[in-house]
Order: structure tokens, then sequence, then C-alpha cells
């Protein structure tokens, strides 16, 4: 890249994270957590922003607290806040977002990407975009964007391998 | 209500299935699909059941998004996202590659052939409508490229009398051409306040006998046109009814059966039949009807509904294409009939 969009970000550190609901006493061996706000969180916490070598949440990019899941209907719906208002890199961020959630949800989710309203010059044509299933699948095709995408989750998923190791 | 009976689930693909086609006879089904292949399905003589007697690959190297029969069900034409159409012949049961159509920049969404055969129509995420002449000797010569749309333009169908082609593009628009001294020119766009769809127009079918047509979108709405003409007998299409309010995402495919009914695929995972229940009562204007709910399945499919396609003769048989891969067989009976029955 020649010129960076935004040359200084301002970086925040990891979070603790915590479960606002403590696990249900009721909930026995076998019967399944139902899938909360918190774990979508950690599966996209550490997406590598496409310009910076941070974090998507070390550069407040993913908030926990945009994050909304009704497990029993099977939804899921996350929006992320573009670090600059013309950041080109919008559309990059959605679509890692958009695979990372693909590759670890199970299928019967329905997930809406989309920018923070107001966070982006041209947040309904980005909107629109990651909202396109068609065009999703295409650009997925594509083995250029595929590689960036997949840079972009690499860190994540490392995180996840450990995750499962400890 | 009537009922929508599931009758068969077909599998086979590897990816999810994107379009299923009758074949004009109805003796033939064509689906196809992420995995980049087609699949062509007959029914059992023994068992009556549908299974795959056909695989088409190895041509396209990505999805397989769209496919078209000739009229005579001889050839099967296959859009894919690597930019080409193929054009398949069937030749003793045995399915062969004769042509390959280039010429758009990329993804090839939609595919239709005319219904006199003579015409083959493509559309691109280039934004452009390409016609195709189909010549002897398995020879297809380019004979008209239209710009117009603004954006992908996501299907392309033709009126059953085979003069008006309508596209659907993810510019929310619908246009309709028409040939002019061989040249395709745009005479009408359905968009606008109060009138066009506000978002992606993923689909439009035809009633059987070309006087309407339905669209459906992205903004969870069905709109049904007209088709009036006008003193100096040009056709106008003008919006006639707006069906929403059973949609909770978007509608991805929508067709219109020879009985009457319109079938829709939805990413809410559900099918849905509407059916024309007469003069709207709040309008009380002659020719002003509305559609009501006339069946539905929720959870037709665990994920999107990519495809619907009503059977050409059977009265009621539908096929539905799925993100999860399958598709399914439906028969759908009208409240009328199970009255008749009970």
């Amino acid at each position: 890249m020649a010129e960076l969009i935004n040359p200084n970000p301002e970086v925040r550190g990891r979070k603790q994270t915590t479960r606002s609901v403590e696990c249900n006493p009721n909930c026995g061996e076998g019967d399944r957590e139902p899938i909360d706000a918190l774990e979508i969180f950690e599966h996209i916490r550490d997406i590598t922003d496409p310009e910076h070598p941070n974090s998507l949440e070390s550069l407040s990019v993913v908030d926990e607290k945009l994050i909304e899941v009704d497990d029993a209907r099977s939804c899921v719906k996350v929006q992320f806040t573009p670090t600059v208002q013309h950041c080109s890199m919008a559309t990059l961020i959605g679509l890692c977002l958009r695979v990372k959630l693909l590759r670890c949800l199970p299928q019967r989710f329905k997930v809406d990407i989309s920018v923070t309203p107001g966070t982006h010059a041209s947040e309904a044509a980005v909107n629109k975009q990651l909202a396109d299933k068609e065009r999703v699948a295409a650009a997925l095709e594509n083995p250029n964007l595929l590689d960036m995408v997949n840079k972009c989750l690499a860190a994540s998923e490392v995180d996840n391998l450990a995750n499962l190791a400890a | 209500m009537g009922t929508l009976e599931e009758l068969q689930t077909l599998e086979g693909h590897s990816d999810r299935v994107w379009s299923v086609r009758w074949s004009p006879s109805g003796d033939m089904l064509a689906s196809c699909s992420g995995d980049k292949t087609v699949r062509i399905w007959t029914r059992q003589r023994s068992s009556g059941r549908w299974a795959c007697c056909a695989f088409l690959e190895e041509s396209h190297h990505r999805t397989v998004r769209s496919c078209s029969w000739s009229p005579d069900g001889r050839y099967l034409a296959t859009g894919s996202f690597d930019a080409t159409t193929a054009i398949w012949e069937r030749q003793d049961g045995v399915w062969e590659q004769v042509a390959t159509l280039e010429g758009h920049e990329n993804e090839v969404k939609g595919v239709a052939w005319s219904p006199s055969g003579s015409l083959l129509a493509t559309c691109s995420r280039d934004k452009t409508v390409w016609l195709w002449e189909s010549l002897p000797m398995n020879e297809y010569e380019c004979v008209d490229v239209k710009h117009g749309h603004s954006q992908d333009v996501k299907m392309v169908a033709w009126h059953p009398k085979g003069e008006v082609l309508a596209s659907c593009s993810y510019d929310d628009t619908i246009k309709l051409w028409v040939d002019s001294d061989d040249e395709w020119i745009c005479v009408q766009t359905l968009a606008g306040p109060g009138i066009g769809h506000t978002s992606t127009v993923w689909a439009v079918a035809f009633e059987v006998s070309g006087a309407r047509m339905v669209s459906c979108s992205d903004d969870l709405t069905l709109r049904v046109w007209s088709c009036n003409f006008d003193d100096v007998g040009e056709p106008n299409w003008k919006l006639q009814s707006v069906i929403s309010g059973y949609h909770t995402r978007t509608i991805f495919s929508v067709d219109w059966s020879p009985q009457g009914a319109i079938a829709t695929g939805s990413a809410d995972n559900a099918i849905r039949i509407f059916t024309e229940t007469g003069t709207s009562p709040d309008t009380g204007v002659p020719g002003q009807p509305t559609f009501s709910l006339a069946a539905s399945k929720e959870s037709a499919h665990l994920s999107d509904v990519n495809g619907v396609h009503w059977h050409p003769k059977l009265p009621g048989l539908l096929a539905s294409a799925g993100d999860e891969g399958v598709i399914k067989l439906w028969q759908f009976t009208p409240a009328e009939l199970l009255s008749l029955h009970a």
C-alpha cells in the first residue's frame, strides 16, 4: 500500500471480558449453551485490520456492545466502525467479518453485517454490498481477495486453535 | 389455506444450489450450483422418484449461477461466475458441451433462451445485457450489447411471446427491451418513488399469457406489473399491486405457474404461494386485483431458498433450490381443491 488511509489510528489494549449472565444452573450436561454476543465477539476481536498490524478490537472497529444475538431466532447482527469516514477498506473489513462468522457459526444463523450508522461516507453502498450474497460468493471465488481475507483472519484463527488446545 | 407438501429431496450437490429449471416438456430438471457443476434429474420409471441422470462438469471453473433450456429441450445454456456461458447438447442421452460464449467482463448471473430458440440473452456483473443469435452448426453470434443498468444485472427473462426482454438489477430497476430495426432498445424502466422497488431486484417472471409480470426484491416485496397499450398501440407496463408483509428477508426468486399461482423463495428459508383473490376492497377498482397467501412452508429449506420453478405441465409441482445444497420437490394444492376432496 503506497499511502495509508488512516496513518495514525488510535490503538487500545485487549479488554478483559466476562459473561454478563452466569451459566444457567438448570443447564444440564448435553444441553446446548445458547450463543451470545460475547461468543461472537471472541470470534471476531482478533481479526487483523487490512491496513494496520492491529486487531479490529484494538482499533475499536468491533465492540461487544455493537453485537446483537437472538439464538432462538438464529439471528446475529454485527455493526462495525471504520476508523475514518472515507475508509476504503470498509467493504473488506465487512467481508472478513462475514467470512469469519460463516466459518465458525452453525449454518442456521442469519448474519447481518453493517457499518455503525453515521460512521462511513458510503454507508448505504457498503451495507448493500455486504448484504448481497451473490456478490459475497463471487468475491470469495476471487483468489486475490480470498487471500487478503485469509491474511486478516489468520490471527483470529490461531487464537481459536490456542483456545481449543487450552 | 392450501397446502404445500414436500414430495422428495434431491441430494448430490456439494455446495449451495443457485437455480433449478424444468425442461420445457417437464421430463427433466436441471440444477446448478456453487460446486461448479450442473446436474440433470429425471423421473425413474420404476419408482416414480426423481434421480440424477447426468453431471455437466469440467467446463465452468467457478460457480454455475443460472441455466436455461432451449424451447425444444435439446440444449441447455449455463451461465457462470467464470464470465462464460456454456451451451450443452443432449444426444442419445449424453450431454456434450458444444459452444462457449465469451465476452462478458466478469460474472454471468443470468441466461435465458427466447421462446423461439433463435436468441439467447445473458447478463452480468459488468452491468450489460448481451443478445446472442443461435446459428447452424452450434455457432453463436453476439448481435447486441446493451448498456443501461448502472449496476450488476441479476437476471434476464423473456416475455412468453418473445418480443420483450426484461432485465432486473442491483440498481433497483427493471428494464424492458424490444427489437427495433435490428437494435434492441430499452423502451421502459420500471423504477422510482412509489412505483419501483427500493432495493436490488433479484428476479422477474411473466404470467403465462404475458399480460403481467411479477418481480421480487431485497426490499421484501413482490410487485405485479400489467401491460397496457397506449393510444398508438405501444405497450406500457404499470404497477398493478404490491405484495408485502410476508417475507422477513430478501426474496431471491419468483415464478408464476401456468395455473396462476405465484411462488417465492426467500432468505427467510420459506417458500410462499400467492394467488389472486379478486378486486381489492380498499380501492374497489376493477382490474386492481389483490393477491393473498395461498400456502406457505416456513423452514422449507435449512437455509436460504435461492430458486423456485413451477413444472410446466403438472399442476402444482414446484422445485426449489436451497443454500444447504439440496433441491426439493413440492406439491401445491389450492384450498378449493382441498375442500372438493374433503
